[in-house]
């Protein structure tokens, strides 16, 4: 089903669209706050975008920078060029390692992999442990609505009801109470697990190291606990140094949630120490492609400095009347229209870039300040190169440009167009009588279209100066 | 100050009175005004829609009517924007072509922000009386940084009284073609911006942009709202919209 | 081709990578690591100590302070008998000599395990900037200590608070050389808002996190 199709009936949920309201006035309203505390917040963004690029622009020696010293630290780094790879990889290394229980902190990637649906069909256990993954995974499943908030769209209600069902215990009505039943439920499978999977939001040159941003402490665990870790994220993570891992995090949590640093912000460097009595005693990397690769260098390659804060998509018009699952797949989105097309085919998802009113409020708040209408214009624009456009729509713009591109067409056409409508809406009977080009019962789905004043401007002009 | 009026094709097409009220008013602020005969759109809807060859070639055109005036003044931050932003990347390899879009752009302005900064023009003619509120439209915002401009001119009409509404600065899910390729997504946004609008209890809904008016007005009357006024702030400050009053 | 030359390839081809300028971007990348130059910063005015303490506060840790080290069993006394907490916790090896027996709460200077429910560490640093605790992972410094139990005591010198992380980096690069396993930035009590977007705090982590400031020895 196309996105259209989608956001139609995502308009009509009605408690979607009360919860799309009041996550809306939390995330952009505490946004906002928190930027107040950077001080010079332009700058740092100039900053962040700066040192992504650097990393961005050099790509290949850097990568091999950290897997250098990651290695020397005693993890090992893999490379899969798509999700079949992922999958494969992680199920290797899990056998390798016996292991029958994942314990798994949030991973974007592995959502694109299809991870979890892989590991049950090799007979090993995936735990989501993230609280609204852990919500999902339950849910059959279902796929997240937000990158940062998962279960955006549900209200506690419907989490209560899911919990009951699922936990075999009396419905819960507080968050609180929620809350802490799920601790009481994973809390076994944390201390169980053989192996932890996590994503990572950056990967940092200087130290082979990955840095992971979490708030409820199962990142900490997943990380901690078992004996084999796991980290699968993307190859365009990799910043250079610490100094800049800093100076991304003044930017990241805030932009994210409001919040002036996440909970818990951990740098995890190699395997466990001698005498250390706990940590990972394996360490595996996974650097994935699944697209980015060929976006390095190009057209769109200022989307892979995207730092996953949700921001974009918390101040997005569309999304706000929406939420996240109109778009279809992984990300959602200004950020994911644009990724969902570059990573599974442009053919794939025809309506993404066009959803859109290229309003940039996303661009305003991006903290590593991508232009994304700008990107957005450059995938309809391929869209338009490779045919993908409707008949109907081609041929509008194509004589609509004709005729403005000659004036005494274009004075009489508007001239006659003008009275036409005048005399269509001259009724008061407006909303279901204008059909032009079937473009304009769109405009009619949900609200009436004011009438011309009968005459063109072009055409007043010329009789006040006396021309003919 | 030789001015060139670029009308916009939505002004000439549906509200002329616009047009008129733009060009009182800089004529108001001492400008000689030409408003070149054969002009249409700036190619803004087939830009957004990806086709650039359509787009550049009204570039073309509107550069050669326009290039000649000291200035270029359109009603709407989209158009200006469109041509202050974005013909650059439309006039492609060619150097020359790209000098004098950019020639063309560093001179091409917003109304209000050409009355206020560049025409330094404060004897706002205007005499409404009534209470509005502001909608600030994406592109003459986020592109061209209105803001103060329209409320400082805003200002100077005693009978009028502003009030700021919840979200002034949020899209009002116009888009230009997304308003027609998306209806009821469009629609939907828009019913955010009407409500945001009625709340604020306000006699108008006052902005720079056509489209963007065009959308909260269709929508307000689907609503079953009659009274609130939709008015272009030229108008306004022109004196052309009287008032509630 | 295995993956790893291939996607190393095409991001090569992607960026115009020739031998040459492999050289050049190599001798940059090695001068920036080496110059680690900081990005802009907040200006941090005032006692380091009183906005660690503030920033805390703000993010639901409960501090207090005292003048010596040896004043530390008391007021984890009186914090968890406040609370109704158990006096029973373990600790990280260097704290096992402070003198809890006299202030009444058993503790064991091992690793914590899933069924401890008081955790004692010190840390590496903190940081004023956001309220923030920096414990570095090592044999004697486990990290689970600060995760598993429901209750985490942080004891935190005075001196050993800092502005920000930048500072904080520096530090451990000079003290411990290379980076440890985990370098755990602790800024409060474990929190989700997956539900309703509503903060509850002790998600997986600890519910409450106590920080006793150290002002002397």
């Amino acid at each position: 089903m196309h996105f259209k199709a989608r956001a139609g009936q995502k308009l009509a949920d009605v408690l979607l669209q009360e919860n799309l309201g009041k996550a809306k006035s939390k995330f952009v309203g505490m946004r906002a706050k928190a930027i107040v505390e950077v001080d010079a917040f332009e700058a740092t963004r100039e900053a962040a975008k700066s040192l992504r690029d650097r990393a961005l622009d050099d790509l290949d020696l850097w990568l091999e920078h950290f897997e250098q010293q990651a290695a020397r630290r005693g993890a090992v780094v893999l490379w899969a060029r798509d999700s079949a790879e992922i999958c494969r990889l992680v199920i290797d290394i899990a056998r390798r390692h016996g292991v029958r229980k994942v314990t798994k902190s949030k991973s974007m990637l592995s959502e694109e992999a299809g991870l979890n649906l892989a590991l049950e069909a090799a007979g090993i256990q995936p735990v989501e442990t993230d609280l609204g993954e852990y919500i999902l995974q339950i849910n059959d499943n279902e796929a997240p609505s937000h990158i940062i908030a998962p279960v955006f769209h549900k209200s506690k209600e419907e989490i209560s009801a899911l919990f009951a069902r699922t936990h075999q215990r009396p419905a819960l009505t507080d968050i609180q109470a929620l809350t802490r039943e799920a601790r009481e439920v994973l809390r076994p499978h944390f201390l169980s697990a053989e192996m932890g999977i996590s994503g990572g939001n950056f990967l940092v040159a200087e130290t082979g190291s990955v840095a992971l941003v979490t708030n409820e402490g199962n990142g900490r665990m997943v990380t901690t606990l078992p004996k084999v870790h796991v980290v699968i994220t993307g190859i365009e993570k990799v910043i250079p140094t610490l100094e800049d891992l800093s100076t991304l995090m003044r930017l990241l949590p805030r932009s994210a949630t409001g919040q002036s640093i996440s909970n818990y912000f951990s740098l995890l460097t190699g395997v466990r120490g001698q005498q250390e009595s706990d940590g990972p005693e394996h360490l595996y990397f996974i650097l994935v492609d699944n697209g980015r690769a060929d976006m390095v260098g190009g057209e769109f390659a200022e989307m892979l400095r995207c730092i996953r804060c949700g921001a974009c998509m918390n101040h997005c018009p569309v999304y706000q009347a929406v939420g996240g699952h109109a778009y279809g797949w992984v990300y959602p989105g200004p950020m994911g229209s644009i990724l969902t097309p570059l990573f599974t085919g442009l053919e794939n998802a025809i309506d993404l870039p066009q959803a859109a009113t290229l309003c940039n409020q996303c661009g305003v708040v991006c903290p590593v300040k991508i232009p994304l209408p700008d990107l957005l214009r450059k995938l309809r624009e391929k869209q338009v190169e490779r045919h993908l456009r409707p008949l109907t729509e081609r041929l509008a713009l194509r004589v609509w440009g004709w005729v403005a591109r000659h004036p005494r067409l274009y004075a009489i056409s508007t001239q006659v167009a003008v009275r036409y409508l005048k005399w269509l809406a001259h009724d008061g009977d407006r909303n279901d009588r204008i059909r032009i080009l079937g473009m304009a019962t769109e405009w009619t789905r949900g609200r009436d279209f004011p009438a011309p004043e009968g005459k063109t401007f072009r055409e007043m002009y010329a009789a006040r100066k006396g021309k003919p | 100050m030789r001015v060139g009026l670029f009308v916009t094709c939505l002004v000439d097409m549906m509200r002329p009175r616009i047009g008129f009220a733009a060009l009182k008013l800089l004529e108001a602020a001492g400008c000689e005004v030409v408003v070149p005969t054969e002009q249409t759109c700036c190619g803004q809807p087939a830009y957004n829609s990806g086709d650039r060859e359509a787009a550049r070639q009204l570039a073309i055109k509107l550069l050669d009517e326009f290039e000649s005036c000291e200035y270029v003044v359109a009603p709407s931050g989209s158009c200006a924007g469109m041509i202050r932003t974005h013909y650059v990347d439309l006039a492609g390899e060619g150097e020359a072509l790209a000098r004098r879009m950019a020639a063309l752009a560093t001179r091409t302005y917003e109304l209000t922000d050409f009355l206020v900064n560049v025409a330094k023009f404060d004897q706002v003619p205007g005499d409404y009386r009534g209470s509005i509120t502001y909608h600030d439209s994406c592109a003459g915002l986020r592109e061209l940084g209105v803001k103060e401009q329209p409320r400082a001119l805003l200002a100077k009409l005693p009978g009028l009284t502003l009030n700021e509404m919840q979200g002034a600065e949020e899209c009002c899910g116009f888009g230009g073609t997304f308003s027609v390729k998306f209806g009821e997504l469009s629609a939907a946004i828009a019913g955010k911006k009407c409500d945001a609008i009625l709340a604020s209890g306000s006699d108008a809904i006052v902005g720079g942009d056509l489209g963007c008016l065009m959308n909260i007005e269709g929508k307000l009357r689907r609503m079953g709202d009659e009274k609130t006024q939709v008015l272009h702030v030229a108008e306004i400050l022109s004196g052309t919209a009287k008032g509630a009053a | 081709m295995n993956s790893r030359e291939d996607i190393l390839s095409r991001v090569r081809a992607n960026l115009g990578r020739t031998d040459s300028n492999a050289l050049s971007g190599r001798t940059a990348l090695n001068a920036y690591l080496r110059a680690r130059p900081q990005g802009p910063r907040p200006k941090i005015d005032g006692d380091p100590v009183a906005r660690f303490r503030a920033k805390s506060e703000l993010l639901s840790s409960t501090v207090e302070e005292v003048s010596a080290a040896n004043r530390v069993p008391q007021a984890v006394a009186r914090y968890l008998a406040a609370h109704r907490l158990p006096a029973q916790a373990v600790c990280w090896p260097a704290l096992a000599d402070l003198p809890w027996g006299p202030s009444g709460i058993a503790v064991a200077a091992r690793p914590a395990t899933g069924s401890d429910l008081i955790g004692i560490t010190g840390c590496f640093c903190a940081l004023a900037e956001t309220g923030t605790l920096m414990l570095c992972s090592g044999p004697d410094t486990p990290a689970a200590t600060s995760l598993l139990p429901e209750t985490h005591i942080a004891i935190v010198p005075a001196k050993r608070i800092l502005i920000g992380m930048e500072e904080a980096w520096n530090l451990a690069r000079s003290e411990l050389g290379e980076m440890p396993r985990a370098v755990n930035f602790i800024s409060g009590p474990s929190r989700t808002g997956d539900i309703e977007q509503t903060i509850v705090l002790g998600a997986h982590g600890p519910y409450r996190v106590h920080i006793v400031i150290v002002r002397g020895e």
